[in-house]
């Protein structure tokens, strides 16, 4: 038998230093002589693993988590997107099957097909007549269930960006809030989200005729530019617009240029679905440019404001985060 | 902030010591807690009352930590195989009910037991358990024998194991006091 202390010396060894097979053995063999031992060695073990003090830090293991939980989110959204893009094209299948059979249109019962874009996910829908139309995050386009190539009306809030099969003899109408806007055959963006105080329209090819609610205005807008309506004061700029960027969005580019702090918070808002709050006016007076591919999370862009500008950011719970400003120090 | 934070908080520390009972690498331990709260998130067992979200998540610590040493023996084959089986027997002991003084005491009730130790035994558990040297590094450092650290370190261990069972001791004692003043 090995004298007390060579085991106490053992065990300290085993704990935080090198025991070789031997000693290992030796040990292990003590443990198993009596139930005694067995204790003892495990009491020591136990107190010797509580009273370890680890380098975690809790709310960084914290914002880890929340991090992991958003990346898991996402990738679950972009499977829901494959899912819900393959339901309506069976919706419009549907949809198309029963234009082409002949029915008996009753307009007192009008029903109305409502495609809507979950926040933060974007999609693209085609309609019986041709046309498609991408809608932004956050968005809805209502039609009738009539909706057919002799009857193009839509409905949006939100932001879609059409692409109109050409038909000279059967105009068609997209209905927002504010205005109407009539074409034939074009490319354009409509952007008519109820919280913005902007709603707006930009021309990317041929012609549109715009009808400003409840008055007889009436605009015509040549390719490259942007009609914008302040829904509160109703006063209107038509102008020449940044294509590229107004509609880069339907592609999963995020392109803005020269914007006010509070827009690109509102766009990052709706992209990611997540809020951001800030409370300092200071940063109302940036602008801000630059260019997002989708594939970037929300961490990222974040990122790269905090390095390019002077701001930082916390999270505040789950998909919140509060924007802080930081001025330069004046040398 | 929202309960789930709280207990977050509360738990993260301790379940990390737990689960590095048995996984060496704090990165590796880090993951097997992250794991478990992504669980309780999911099937929102959080909300439950303290004591089941306690008991849940140290079931939760020690099934993970009984299949990391499976994972273990599969990927080292026959390195290391006693330490594993001490390990192992370990693991077996707590499966059984018996509870670890992680589980049963807060943090700061065992940091406070260190402090009351008497200095030369507050030295080494510092160097050792908050500087992370081993013995070796120790001896070196203190200039004294190897053995010498050894034996402290052993002392400290059951010095602090006694103190601690005093207290529960203690708290019990005073438990059946107010229980005879109430009748």
């Amino acid at each position: 038998m090995k004298d007390r202390e060579y085991i106490e010396n053992m065990i300290a060894r085993f704990l935080n230093g090198n025991c070789n097979e031997v000693e290992l053995q030796e040990l292990k063999t003590w443990t198993e002589t009596s139930p005694e031992n067995k204790k003892e060695y495990i009491s020591i073990k136990d107190i010797w693993d509580a009273s370890k003090t680890p380098k975690e830090n809790t709310e960084e293991q914290l914002s880890i988590f929340y991090r992991n939980l958003y990346e898991k989110a996402r990738k679950s959204r972009m499977l829901w997107i494959r899912y819900s893009s393959a339901v309506a094209a069976i919706l419009l299948i549907a949809l198309a099957i029963s234009v082409l059979l002949p029915q008996k249109s009753t307009n007192q019962t009008e029903n109305f097909q409502v495609f809507s874009v979950p926040l933060g996910s974007r999609s693209k829908v085609l309609l019986a007549d041709g046309t498609s139309v991408s809608l932004n995050s956050g968005s809805e386009l209502k039609y009738s269930s009539n909706f057919s190539a002799d009857n193009r009306l839509v409905e949006l809030s939100g932001e879609g960006f059409f692409e109109v099969k050409s038909d000279k003899a059967h105009p068609f109408l997209v209905k927002t809030k504010d205005f109407n806007v009539k074409v034939t055959g074009t490319q354009f963006n409509v952007c008519a989200y109820d919280e913005n105080n902007f709603t707006s329209t930009t021309l990317a090819e041929g012609k549109i005729e715009l009808q400003i609610d409840g008055s007889n205005q009436n605009f015509e807008i040549v390719p490259g530019e942007k009609f914008e309506l302040d829904r509160k004061t109703r006063k209107y700029t038509l102008g020449n617009a940044d294509i590229e960027s107004e509609i880069a969005w339907k592609d999963g580019e995020f392109i803005f240029r020269n914007i006010p702090f509070p827009d690109l918070l509102q766009r990052l808002e709706r992209w990611y679905d997540v809020k951001l709050n800030y409370s300092d006016a200071g940063l109302q007076k940036f602008n801000f440019t630059g260019r997002f591919k989708n594939q970037e999370t929300i961490w990222q862009v974040l990122d790269a404001l905090k390095l390019t500008s002077p701001i930082d950011y916390r999270k505040t719970t789950f998909r919140e985060f509060t924007i802080i400003y930081k001025p330069l120090k004046q040398n | 902030m929202n309960d789930f934070d709280n207990l977050f908080r509360k738990y993260h520390k301790r379940l990390l010591l737990y689960s590095m009972k048995y996984v060496e690498s704090e990165s590796e331990a880090l993951d097997i807690v992250q794991n478990i709260f992504v669980a309780i998130w999911e099937n929102g067992k959080y909300k439950q009352n303290d004591e089941l979200v306690k008991a849940y998540l140290f079931s939760a610590v020690k099934n993970s930590c009984l299949n990391y040493l499976k994972h273990l023996k599969v990927v080292k084959k026959f390195e290391n195989e006693i330490s594993i089986q001490l390990l192992e027997m370990e693991a077996v002991h707590y499966q059984s009910g018996e509870r670890s003084l992680i589980e049963q005491e807060n943090l700061k009730q065992i940091n406070d037991s260190i402090d009351s130790l008497p200095d030369i035994y507050k030295e080494i558990i510092f160097l050792s358990r908050f500087e992370g040297l081993k013995n070796q590094e120790i001896a070196k450092k203190l200039n004294i024998p190897l053995r010498t650290v050894e034996t402290r370190i052993f002392r400290a261990l059951s010095t602090l194991k006694e103190k601690m069972l005093k207290k529960t001791f203690f708290i019990l004692l005073n438990m059946n006091f107010l229980g005879e003043n109430v009748k």
